[in-house]
C-alpha cells in the first residue's frame, strides 16, 4: 500500500537518481520527504539539495542533467509557476531531466485540490508529459520516463503528473519492482551531448540573435518531440517485457464496439470507468478514452480511437478561461479532417478537486444520445459539469459572506 | 464495497488510523484504498480520512459522502456544524464514538439514530501507551466493526506504526492497545445496502458580476466567536495557594489564553483554551494540575 508520492518516490530510488534539488509545496511534499530520509538513512545514494525557489530548483535540475547526471525533481502548483521560466529554458537546453507535478488548482482563490491548469500551463515548453491514473502508473511511469528521455532521439525533459490527494495522498496496492530488473529495463545515463569530462570544456544554452538561428532549434526540439512517440512505443513494450504491465500512449477502456466514447485524464478516469460500466448497465454503447501522454499529442492514435464513433465526450478538468476545455480543442484538431468524425462535445468538470458524481456522468451519457445523427449540431461551447445542489450551497455560502 | 469514515483532529492520528484499517484490509487479501483529506496542516482543526475495502477491484476516489461505517475520535465534532461526521450514514450503518458515555447516552446527547458503539479510547491510549495519538486504538475498533481478523490488525499496526517510529517498546505499546481495543468491542452485524444515488441536476451557471463572484468576503470576520477551547483532553485547573503571580505561565500560553485578575492572579480563558498544558509544565510552584475533560465538570462542577 503506497500513496502516489511514495510511489514516485520509490520511482525515483530505483531510477538511481543522482541529484535531487528541492523546494516543498503542498501536496508534493511528501515525495521529497520520503527521499530526503532514504538518503539520511543511507538506503539511497543520491545527493539532495533544499533550494530557496523553484525557479532555482528547476536550474539546478536542469543544469545538473546538463552535467551528464541524472537528476529529478518534483513541484505542484504554484511552484510550477514560480519555475515556470526555467521550463521553457531547461527544456533548450536537450536535457533528460525528470519532474515529476502533483496537479492542484491555481490561484486565485487559492486552493489545494487537483486541476490540471497547472500542467497544461507547461503544455508548450518542450517538456514531454505522461499523467497517471494510479499510484503503479506512477511508479512505472518514472522508470519509463528516463528511458524514453534519455534517448538520443529524444533529449528533452518529461513531466509526470499525478492529481494532488487523489492520487498524492491517496494509498492503494502498488508493486514494488527489484533493483536488478529495472537494471535491466533502464541502463545507467550515458551522456553523449551534456556533461562535464577534462580537457573538453563546451558552452551550453547559449544565445542567438536573428530568427533562422532561433527558429531552427525550436523546431529541433519539436520533432525530437514528435521522435518521442515512436521511442516511446518501444519504451512500452521493453516495460511490458519486463514487468508485465502495458502503458500504451492511450488506454481504451471497454471501446472495441463503443458508440459514445468519455475523453479523460488522470486519476478521474476512474470514475469515468465505473461511469462506462454503469452506461452499459443501462444499455448504452460506453466507452472510455484515457489520454496518458499528452505531449507528444499521440494524435493518430488519438485519432484511430476515436473516429466512427457517434459521438465523443472530452472532460476537461482544467479550463482555457474565454475558450473553454483545453484538450476539447486539441482533440478537435486530430478530428477535423476525418470523415468519419464524431459529434464532439465539451464538458468541464472536477474544477479544484470537485467529484463528478455518477448524475453528472448520465448528464453527459444522455447528452451524447441526444446528439446522435443531427448534422452540425455540436455544442459550441463547453458545459461545466455543476449541480443543482452545488449551486445552492454556494449561494448559502455567498450569503455568509455577506453578498446576500 | 465496504466504506468507513473516520472523523478527528489533526495530531489524533485519524490518517494513520485509515492506514492501519487500509492496509489489515490489504493483508487479509481485500482490495484497499485509504485517502486522508485536510486543508492547510493545523494540530487541532478538523480531519477526515477515509478507506474502501472490496472484494473486487476499486473504482472510486476521493471522499466518501454515503459510509457505512463512521468512527469519530473526537465527539467534540459532533456538535461541529461544519463537520457533521454522522451526516450520509447508511440506513443500517454503524457509528463508533471515541467516549466514556454508553450508546444510550451517546444517542440521547447526540441524537443518532444509526446503531452505536461506544469504547474510551482516549482513556486506554493514557493507560498505555502514556499519550493521546489514537492512531491503532481507532484503526483496531475499524478492522473489528469491518469484520477484519486480529492477526491482520496485528501485522498492519506493526507495519504502519514502524514506518512512524522506530522506538521498539512504542511499537509494541501499539500493538497492545490496539490489540486490547479490539477485543473490547463487541462483535457487530453490519446491515447497509448499496446506496442508489439519486443525483442532482447539472445546471448551467448563470453570471453574476464581480461584486458577488469575486473570492472576497464582505461581512464582518466572525473568528472571534469560534472556541477553540471545545476539543481539549485535559483541562489545566488552579491552585492558588501556591501561586506567585510570577507570571511565567502568561508569558509561555501560546494562544494569548491566560489572562490575569483583578487582584493580579492569572487565570485561563477555557473558551479558548486548547489543552496544550505548556502552563503545567512551566509553573515553578504547581499552582496548575491537569485534570482530564470529560471528568473536568464532575470535578470542579463547571
Amino acid at each position: 500500500m503506497l500513496t502516489g508520492n511514495a510511489a514516485a518516490a520509490w520511482g525515483v530510488r530505483l531510477a538511481e537518481v543522482d541529484y535531487i534539488p528541492v523546494y516543498p509545496v503542498t501536496p508534493q511534499t511528501e515525495i521529497i520527504e520520503t527521499l530526503a530520509k532514504w538518503i539520511s538513512d543511507g538506503d539511497m545514494d543520491s545527493k539532495l539539495v533544499t533550494m530557496d525557489s523553484e525557479h532555482s530548483m528547476i536550474t539546478a535540475a536542469g543544469a545538473a542533467s546538463a552535467t551528464g547526471v541524472r537528476a529529478f525533481t518534483a513541484t505542484s502548483s504554484q511552484g510550477l509557476m514560480y519555475g515556470f521560466e526555467m521550463l521553457y529554458t531547461v527544456a533548450g537546453w536537450r536535457v533528460p531531466l525528470v519532474m515529476v507535478n502533483v496537479s492542484r488548482g491555481l490561484s486565485s482563490p487559492i486552493t489545494l485540490e487537483p486541476d490540471h491548469n497547472d500542467v497544461l500551463a507547461a503544455r508548450d515548453s518542450g517538456f514531454l508529459q505522461i499523467h497517471c491514473e494510479t499510484c503503479q502508473e506512477v511508479l512505472d511511469s518514472l522508470l519509463m520516463a528516463y528511458r524514453l528521455v534519455e534517448d538520443e532521439q529524444v533529449l528533452l525533459p518529461v513531466i509526470v503528473n499525478m492529481d494532488g490527494f487523489y492520487l498524492s495522498f491517496t494509498r492503494e496496492p502498488v508493486e514494488v519492482p527489484e533493483l536488478e530488473t529495472v537494471r535491466k529495463f533502464l541502463p545507467p545515463y550515458q551522456p553523449r551531448h551534456a556533461f562535464f569530462k577534462a580537457s573538453q570544456p563546451m558552452a551550453q544554452g547559449v544565445a542567438v540573435l536573428g530568427g533562422s538561428m532561433y527558429s531552427y532549434f525550436k523546431y529541433q526540439m519539436h520533432l525530437a518531440s514528435q521522435n518521442a512517440l515512436n521511442v516511446y512505443k518501444e519504451v512500452c513494450g521493453k516495460f511490458e517485457k519486463e514487468f508485465g504491465r502495458n502503458y500504451d500512449t492511450i488506454e481504451g477502456y471497454m471501446l472495441e464496439d463503443a458508440k459514445y466514447v468519455l475523453v479523460m485524464t488522470n486519476s478521474f478516469s476512474t470514475l469515468g470507468k465505473a461511469a462506462v460500466n454503469k452506461a452499459r448497465e443501462r444499455g448504452i454503447k460506453a466507452g472510455l478514452l484515457r489520454l496518458r501522454l499528452i505531449r507528444p499529442f499521440p494524435v493518430e492514435d488519438i485519432t484511430g480511437a476515436l473516429k466512427g464513433r457517434r459521438a465523443v465526450a472530452v472532460i476537461d478538468q482544467n479550463i482555457s478561461i474565454g475558450k473553454g476545455g483545453i484538450l476539447h480543442s486539441e482533440i478537435a484538431s486530430c478530428l477535423y479532417n476525418e470523415k468519419q468524425r464524431p459529434h464532439l462535445l465539451s464538458f468541464i468538470g472536477g474544477l479544484g478537486g470537485k467529484n463528478i458524481s455518477p448524475g453528472e456522468f448520465e448528464f453527459i451519457f444522455d447528452n451524447m444520445i441526444k446528439v446522435r445523427g443531427v448534422e452540425g449540431e455540436g455544442e459550441k461551447t463547453s458545459q461545466l459539469l455543476y449541480t443543482e445542489t452545488e449551486w445552492k450551497e454556494m449561494a448559502r455560502l455567498k450569503g455568509i459572506a455577506g453578498k446576500g | 464495497m465496504l466504506r468507513l469514515r473516520f472523523h478527528g483532529r489533526g495530531g489524533q492520528g485519524v490518517k494513520v488510523a485509515s492506514r492501519v484499517l487500509g492496509t489489515a484490509a490489504f493483508l487479509e487479501g481485500y482490495y484497499a484504498q485509504d485517502f486522508p483529506l485536510y486543508g492547510a496542516e493545523r494540530r487541532g482543526a478538523p480531519i477526515a480520512a477515509f478507506t474502501r475495502i472490496s472484494e473486487e477491484p476499486i473504482m472510486e476516489r476521493g471522499v466518501i459522502s454515503e459510509p457505512d461505517i463512521v468512527i469519530v475520535m473526537d465527539k467534540t465534532l459532533l456538535y461541529d456544524p461544519r463537520i457533521m461526521p454522522v451526516s450520509g450514514l447508511k440506513k443500517g450503518g454503524i457509528v463508533f464514538i471515541n467516549t466514556p458515555q454508553s450508546p444510550e447516552e451517546a444517542r440521547a446527547e447526540y441524537k443518532i439514530s444509526g446503531q452505536i458503539i461506544t469504547l474510551d479510547i482516549t482513556k486506554i491510549c493514557l493507560d498505555i501507551l502514556e499519550r493521546t495519538i489514537l492512531s491503532s486504538l481507532a484503526g483496531a475498533v475499524a478492522s473489528k466493526i469491518a469484520g477484519l481478523r486480529e492477526d491482520s490488525l496485528k501485522e498492519a499496526v506493526e507495519k504502519v506504526i514502524s514506518e512512524i517510529v522506530t522506538d521498539r517498546v512504542l511499537i509494541e505499546k501499539n500493538i497492545e492497545a490496539s490489540l486490547y481495543c479490539f477485543n473490547a468491542i463487541p462483535p457487530v452485524e453490519l446491515k447497509t445496502a448499496e446506496v442508489i444515488q439519486k443525483g442532482s441536476g447539472v445546471i448551467t451557471m448563470p453570471f453574476e458580476t464581480a461584486g458577488v463572484s469575486s473570492p472576497a468576503l464582505n461581512a464582518t470576520g466572525n473568528t472571534p466567536l469560534r472556541r477553540t477551547g471545545n476539543w481539549r483532553v485535559f483541562r489545566p485547573v488552579w491552585n492558588y495557594d501556591a501561586c506567585t503571580r510570577c507570571m511565567i505561565c502568561v508569558a509561555r500560553c501560546p494562544d494569548g489564553c491566560i489572562l490575569v485578575n483583578e487582584d493580579g492572579f492569572p487565570y485561563t480563558d477555557y473558551d479558548n483554551c486548547k489543552g496544550c498544558l505548556i502552563c503545567v509544565e512551566e509553573c515553578p510552584t504547581k499552582t496548575l494540575e491537569k485534570i482530564r475533560e470529560v471528568h473536568a465538570k464532575k470535578v470542579i462542577g463547571k
